[in-house]
């Protein structure tokens, strides 16, 4: 059982940009009410954000791949801003219109976003996925009882940052709390003169703006493709389905539950590595027979 | 009603003697043809569950099960296509069964999410058991009907009529009142007495048995399919574009979408700049109609001949 502690110390790590991603999803599900299918493309336009800024950066600087740390100062701020934009023009023209529609007709609408850009990325960029030769990849940290890479380490402050930065947001702004009260009762904000249509704006910039910052924290640990939002989108399904959809404070414990298990699964069943991929639907799937309104609720 | 069953008669005896009109040689018309009344089927099925307001995004990972269950039961027990198409129907029926209980009694959104995530999940578990599915390498088996894509014409021709039945089915019994209710309003139409739930599966499982079918008659056709083919996300994609871009909710919408936007697709695959990316018309057209037209070309047409009776009648008042 020596592997245990490291184990369950990737596990953690794991779980890192997971809550990262499916907290931008929890928002939008719950403030607007939306499922946003095309979340997944917010992380991959996030990534290729990142892997362009890698690629001028280390040409530019001559740095080669000890860029790392500069892609990730000016990599966050610079795609967070550029995705709460495309979400912001993205709810305007496409999504408020179909918020009074049945739900079948907003799930199509953020399902045929998503598909719209995962093949316009691959036809303006390329198919192919790509490899960005960052420092810190494959570089280790040697502890006495683990051995992790920085790229991970990195992950997951960035994402522990963001994640603990947005529940300040959601608890202690104004905004954070016309955000909750919408998502606590619609009507009732309205009433007491919250401007919804301005905060359901904010709160999809934001959710888009979070899994940019995730993306760009993931050219780091894979390679970046058109197609790598599928799977990200399903994982969050999967921890939003876990925590109760539109329960924003559940999302960490779904979170580390997830990456846990994903890591133990891997690392004890026979033939894990296997099983680890289709942890996701279990997870969905026994919810959803045991207690589909979320384990903390 | 009846003008409709007429027009319906009419087009299936044009689908039934269109190899004959000079087709039945041309192995790639044939082809095309083989293929189109394929799609035709998924298109129609999903729309069967579209109509009660659900958001299927399974119909591609259905229609792999069935691809994979006729090729699994040629190679254990070497049965016939045509007897494997029906287990691997059975198959897809329970497996649809298990997935709509579990969650169409829940919201419409956990039916989306747990059907796209079943669709992944088999092409990513299926990929990891190279024994049973072939991996990437996939799976092979011997032509259907030695390669007659007449005959097959005739075979998927016959699986479209069933999923025109019972989309017609749908329409012009009860069940239309039922599913209109649901689709406005769940609790209203539990209120006034439809088992709601039990409407919901049915409907699913009668709809995925089709696109299982439609798979199972796919495998055979094609002689070959792997994980990445038969599970492709772009079938499922397909299977609720067509139905979008003709018009939702009807028998014809689906049919003449799949019509239009296939023989597109056809052109724009081998054509640069699209080739593999053609699909970006396929999110560009379900954007489109959600937002500017939610009933399709059918309700465009309908619109133009509502507005034309006026100009009719302008014109016969001025004589």
């Amino acid at each position: 059982m020596e592997a245990l502690p490291q184990t369950l110390l990737f596990g953690i790590l794991r779980s890192g940009l997971y809550a990262l991603t499916a907290l931008g999803l929890a928002i939008s599900l719950g403030v607007i009410g939306v499922v946003n299918f095309a979340h997944g493309e917010f992380v991959m336009l996030g990534a290729f954000i990142g892997f362009w800024l890698y690629l001028t950066l280390s040409g530019v600087s001559g740095l080669g791949p000890a860029v790392s740390p500069l892609v990730i100062v000016i990599g966050l701020p610079l795609s967070a801003i550029v995705l709460y934009a495309i979400a912001a023009g993205v709810y305007r023209f496409t999504l408020r219109p179909v918020l009074r529609q049945p739900e079948l007709n907003q799930m199509l609408l953020t399902f045929g976003l998503s598909i719209l850009a995962v093949n316009a990325t691959s036809i303006v960029l390329s198919p192919q996925a790509k490899d960005a030769n960052l420092a810190w990849r494959f570089d280790l940290l040697e502890l006495d009882f683990v051995n992790v890479t920085f790229a991970r380490i990195a992950a997951f402050v960035v994402s522990a940052v963001l994640v603990g930065a947005t529940y300040l947001l959601l608890a202690r702004t104004k905004l954070g709390k016309q955000m909750r009260a919408v998502a606590q009762n619609r009507l009732g904000a309205q009433i007491v003169g919250i401007p919804i249509d301005r905060v359901y704006e904010f709160a999809f910039g934001l959710s888009a703006a979070l899994a940019a910052a995730a993306g760009v924290m993931l050219i780091f640990q894979t390679q970046v493709s058109p197609f790598l939002g599928l799977g990200t989108l399903l994982k969050s399904f999967s921890i939003v389905v876990l925590a109760g959809l539109g329960n924003l404070a559940g999302v960490i414990w779904a979170s580390l539950l997830l990456g846990l298990a994903e890591q133990l699964v891997s690392q004890y069943v026979p033939g894990g590595a296997a099983l680890r991929d289709g942890l996701f639907f279990v997870i969905i799937f026994l919810v959803l027979i045991v207690k589909p309104s979320g384990l903390r609720r | 009603m009846r003008r409709n069953l007429i027009a319906w008669a009419v087009f299936i005896a044009a689908v039934a003697v269109l190899p004959w009109l000079g087709v039945s040689n041309d192995r790639y018309l044939m082809l095309l043809a083989n293929v189109m009344l394929m799609f035709m089927t998924l298109a129609l099925s999903w729309d069967v569950v579209a109509r009660t307001g659900q958001l299927s995004l399974a119909h591609g990972a259905f229609f792999g099960l069935g691809a994979y269950g006729v090729a699994i039961a040629h190679r254990t027990w070497a049965l016939h296509p045509l007897v494997g198409i029906v287990i691997a129907a059975c198959a897809v029926a329970t497996v649809a069964l298990a997935l709509g209980v579990v969650t169409l009694r829940l919201r419409g959104i956990y039916f989306a999410i747990a059907t796209l995530a079943f669709a992944e999940v088999l092409r990513t578990v299926a990929l990891q058991f190279p024994d049973f599915t072939g991996g990437t390498v996939g799976i092979a088996m011997p032509p259907l009907f030695d390669g007659d894509r007449v005959l097959s014409y005739y075979l998927i021709g016959a699986i479209f009529v069933l999923a025109l039945a019972t989309s017609l089915a749908v329409r012009w019994t009860r069940l239309h009142y039922a599913v209109t209710a649901i689709r406005a309003n769940e609790t209203v139409a539990q209120v006034m007495g439809i088992d709601v739930v039990r409407v919901k599966v049915v409907l699913f499982v009668a709809s995925a048995t089709l696109a299982g079918l439609a798979g199972a008659f796919y495998m055979p056709f094609i002689t070959h399919t792997d994980p990445n083919d038969a599970f492709d996300i772009g079938r499922s994609v397909a299977s609720l574009v067509f139905p979008i871009f003709g018009g939702l909710y009807t028998t014809a919408g689906p049919v003449i979408g799949t019509i239009l936007m296939r023989s597109l697709e056809e052109y724009l695959r081998v054509t640069p700049p699209w080739k593999e990316g053609y699909q970006v018309v396929y999110g560009l057209v379900i954007v489109v109609a959600v937002l500017f037209m939610p009933r399709g070309l059918l309700g465009l047409v309908q619109d133009l001949r509502l507005k034309r009776p006026d100009r009719r009648w302008a014109w016969r008042f001025s004589r």
